[in-house]
């Protein structure tokens, strides 16, 4: 979980504020919530389900519920989080319900590569490198190329700010899976944005490098040599 | 101090970034990192990535897939 994402309490409060204009019949007050919370939404639903369209009706159903339920909604919690379960809970269902629903066996091949694979350090400011939209959509592509259990526990925890205890409860799986599937997540994220924010390789430990790989490559070379 | 290997680095990097390590493995952790240049990549970006992650806020909402959540939503609450 990374602070930054975490609400500003002023947020939280203009949440409280307009639930009580909403439960006093106001309605308008409720889009206004709806238009607060949509992006949260949207972003939750696609990274269960992976695609825009089931999303989107996801989307439509949390807030419908959200609406419907909203009395029951206890100020012990934050309502971003309340109404970030409702969500997941909407996906989830929908993902089982769905004929071709992915795989999410955590060992299957495509996924078992060992991360890290790339060593070569970043770019000291490698937001710099890039406008606003295109490192969104690499950020983006990024987090599209991970399988569902990584996508979503990503999601969660490093951009909606969930604890690890917290997402592993409304995606119904233990702490320890949870903590294993948002460290992978991690590494494959970095290892996804690394082609695009690694420093220019500097020639003189290119030639460091290369030497120690072509002495890696005599060892083997000898070797072979040496067995036949 | 007791060094750390790359895998154990590489097991805790998670929770030590998420501050859920005791303090003497932190300065385990760290020790590690100044001495071992792989690991050090490897912790500096995947926190430079947590960082781009939060900063970027990836996938808006459509125009489109917002608007007809609104008029979905004003059709079921003037039902209500
Ligand atoms: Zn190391």
């Amino acid at each position: 979980m990374t602070e930054a994402s975490q609400e500003k309490p002023d947020a939280a409060e203009e949440d409280l504020r307009l639930i009580e204009r909403v439960l006093g019949g106001d309605r308008q007050a409720f889009e206004a919530l709806v238009r607060s919370h949509e992006r949260r939404v949207f972003r939750v639903t696609l990274a269960v389900l992976g695609q825009v369209e089931d999303a989107e009706d996801a989307m439509q159903e949390t807030f419908i519920k959200a609406y419907r339920h909203l009395k029951q909604f206890r100020r012990e919690s934050r309502f971003t989080t309340w109404l970030t379960r409702i969500a997941v809970n909407e996906a989830l269902q929908r993902r089982q319900s769905r004929k071709d629903h992915l795989p999410l066996d955590e060992s299957s091949p495509a996924q078992h590569r060992d991360f890290p694979q790339r060593f070569e350090p970043w770019a000291a400011d490698p937001e710099n490198l890039y406008t606003k939209q295109e490192l969104r959509e690499l950020v983006e592509k990024a987090i599209r190329s991970l399988s569902a259990i990584y996508r979503e526990t990503l999601i969660l925890c490093d951009i909606e700010g969930m604890s690890a205890k917290e997402a592993a409860e409304v995606l119904g799986v233990n702490i320890a899976a949870l903590k294993s599937r948002l460290l992978r997540a991690r590494l494959m994220m970095r290892d996804a944005l690394s082609a695009s924010f690694e420093q220019p390789r500097p020639f003189g430990r290119r030639v460091v490098d290369t030497a120690a790989e072509v002495k890696n490559m005599m060892g083997m070379v000898l070797m072979r040599v040496a067995r036949r | 101090m007791r060094m750390l290997s790359c895998e154990e680095v590489l097991a805790n990097l998670s929770d030590y970034f998420d501050g859920e390590c005791s303090s003497e493995f932190r300065a385990q952790l760290e020790d590690h990192i100044s001495k071992c240049r792989r690991c050090r990549v490897v912790f500096d970006s995947t926190g430079t990535m947590l960082k781009i992650l939060v900063d970027v806020e990836p996938f808006e909402v459509p125009l489109a897939v917002s608007a007809r959540l609104y008029s979905r939503l004003q059709e079921v609450l003037s039902e209500e």
